[in-house]
Parts: C-alpha cells; sequence; structure tokens
C-alpha cells in the first residue's frame, strides 16, 4: 500500500465551509484534529503509478479516526462510498468514519445551528 | 385503565411526531432494569450520580427512584456550541458539582450519547478530581457518529441514525416533556 503525510505547520484552507465549521466544533471541545494529513493510494496502472487516492478531511489523533464529510445529496455519493470500501479492503487498520450531508445536518441540529447549517448544506437540507 | 397517556394526549407534540420508537412502557421497565444492576454492583459504596443539564432530567428523576440503596445526586451543566458561543472560545462549565468527588464513586449518567464530544469533555474535568470510580451510564446510545471513544457500563437502547425526541431530548427545547421517543415529522425540521 501506498500513503503519504502532510506538514501542516499552516492552519488549512477548508475546501467546503462546513470543514471549518467542523474544526470549529472540535476546537471549541478542545479535540485535537489534522486536516488531511494523509493520502491513501487506492488503484495504480500497469506501471506501478497511483491513478486514484483518497484524502480523508480530518483525523482526530486521539480517537485514531478518520473522518470524511460530504454535502452531496444520497443520490450522488456512489463514488464516494465506492473509494471508501477500497480504501477499507486496502487499509482494514483504517478506522474511517462517513459523515453524510444527513449527519451533518443532524449535527447542526443538536447545536441549535440548523439554520446556519442550512446556509452550508443547501436549503433542502431538511429533507429526510 | 391504562395509568399511560397515549401520545395523543400530548396534542401538538404528539402531531409531530412521525413514529414512536420507544413506548413509556419499555422505557420504564428498561430504566428498572438499569436501577436493580446499579443497586447491586454500588451496593455499600454510595454512589454519586452526576447528569449534565437538561436532558438528562426525566431519566435522571425516573433512574433515582429504581434505585434501592443509598445514593446521591448531583448536576453539571456546560455551555452548548453556538454560533455566538463559538466565537467567545471553547466549551465551559456553567454550573459544577456541589458535592466533592474526590475518593468517590462516580457514575455519570446521560440522556444520549452520540458524538461523545460533550461528555468527553465534562468526563476530562471529573477525572482530574480523582474520584474513586467513574463510570457511565446512558439510557440512549448512538454509537455510528461518535467520535471520542466513551466506555458504557449501562445502556439502555441503541439509537437509530436519527433526530429523536422525547424524554428529555428536545428539538429547539420543545419536546421534553414527551414520555416516549419518536422521529420527528420531516416538515417540523423546516427552517
Amino acid at each position: 500500500m501506498t500513503t503519504t503525510e502532510s506538514n501542516q505547520q499552516t492552519p488549512p484552507v477548508f475546501v467546503h465551509p462546513i470543514e471549518a465549521e467542523f474544526a470549529r466544533i472540535l476546537d471549541y471541545y478542545h479535540i485535537p484534529w489534522e486536516y488531511e494529513p494523509r493520502t491513501f493510494a487506492l488503484h495504480w496502472d500497469d506501471e506501478g503509478n497511483i491513478t486514484e487516492a483518497f484524502s480523508p478531511d480530518f483525523y482526530l489523533p486521539d480517537s485514531d479516526l478518520y473522518v470524511e464529510l460530504t454535502t452531496l445529496r444520497p443520490k450522488l455519493i456512489t463514488k464516494k462510498n465506492r473509494k471508501l470500501r477500497r480504501l477499507r479492503e486496502l487499509y482494514p487498520d483504517i478506522n474511517i468514519q462517513l459523515w453524510k450531508r444527513q449527519d451533518l445536518r443532524d449535527l447542526m441540529i443538536k447545536f441549535g445551528i440548523d439554520e446556519h447549517a442550512a446556509k452550508l448544506l443547501g436549503t433542502d437540507s431538511q429533507e429526510k | 385503565m391504562s395509568r399511560y397517556f397515549p401520545p395523543e394526549a400530548y396534542g401538538e407534540l404528539a402531531d409531530g411526531i412521525r413514529e414512536v420508537l420507544f413506548t413509556e412502557e419499555e422505557i420504564e421497565e428498561r430504566v428498572r432494569e438499569i436501577g436493580q444492576a446499579i443497586s447491586h454492583d454500588y451496593n455499600g459504596r454510595n454512589p454519586l450520580l452526576i447528569g449534565v443539564l437538561k436532558g438528562v432530567m426525566p431519566f435522571m428523576a425516573d433512574l433515582l427512584r429504581m434505585i434501592t440503596i443509598p445514593m446521591e445526586v448531583d448536576f453539571m451543566a456546560v455551555s452548548s456550541y453556538t454560533v455566538e458561543s463559538r466565537e467567545q472560545g471553547m466549551v465551559r462549565l456553567e454550573k459544577d458539582v456541589e458535592i466533592p468527588i474526590e475518593e468517590r464513586h462516580i457514575l455519570f449518567v446521560e440522556d444520549v450519547i452520540d458524538t461523545g464530544l460533550t461528555l468527553n469533555y465534562l468526563l476530562r474535568n471529573l477525572r482530574a478530581h480523582e474520584p474513586a470510580s467513574l463510570e457511565v451510564c446512558t439510557l440512549f446510545n448512538k454509537p455510528r457518529r461518535r467520535l471520542i471513544p466513551i466506555s458504557l457500563k449501562y445502556k439502555g437502547f441503541d439509537l437509530p441514525d436519527r433526530f429523536v425526541v422525547g424524554y428529555g431530548l428536545d428539538y429547539r427545547e420543545k419536546y421534553r416533556n414527551l414520555p416516549f421517543v419518536g422521529l420527528l415529522k420531516p416538515e417540523i425540521f423546516q427552517p
């Protein structure tokens, strides 16, 4: 297997605002985290070059847990699910959670910031 | 005549419920079993039960009355993560326990454990006071989104990965007084 690790010396630039919100929640509860610290190779070509890789959004060192967030609607996360299945096949010792759109929305509701979440997740984020 | 109110007795609150997951009777029976187990396990240890406000109130009130050994109870309160509070820094205790916990057998009582973020913070605080033991009892457990591993000594029910209300669990401070636990109708969430 092949993985690469990033050297995080500067504050990360989050790809999506929901990632920034997730990081703020972790900070609020004093939970150490790293942003996309490691890239896992998933597929290689015949010459051994990596053709597909996956970088989970967060790593929580205290829990030895990777967390991937997605705001995609359920119909659109097939590719993400496939990557996660492949990751688990190749790296069975890796502990990873996929937080889907509804998980994120429920988290925001729990914290009473669901109206704020609607801005982050989209206006139809309440769909069940 | 049943001594339980039917769900429809709760009028507009019950109207918001799509499905009852755990009835009042089921909850009562499970709480009784947990109370009996605690009474057995902590006999002669005068446990101090600690809960975090506000969601734990119904469970704590019912659980206490199912425990048949001497015990004490105290509560904590913690700041919630909100758009406003996150700007002010980190989580903080808004109310600490009033009973000294050093060398005490502590049983931390929760209504529901989901990510474990709040509980992890509270347990760290309690451990710093060096109790004789520190265990966790939760009525409801949502393990799939657990970000911090939490060891549970007593557990009532596993919950599905859905937003549930009742028996202390709220949506915008409503539904805590329902004696059962259910799923909210989707339209309730509409902003």
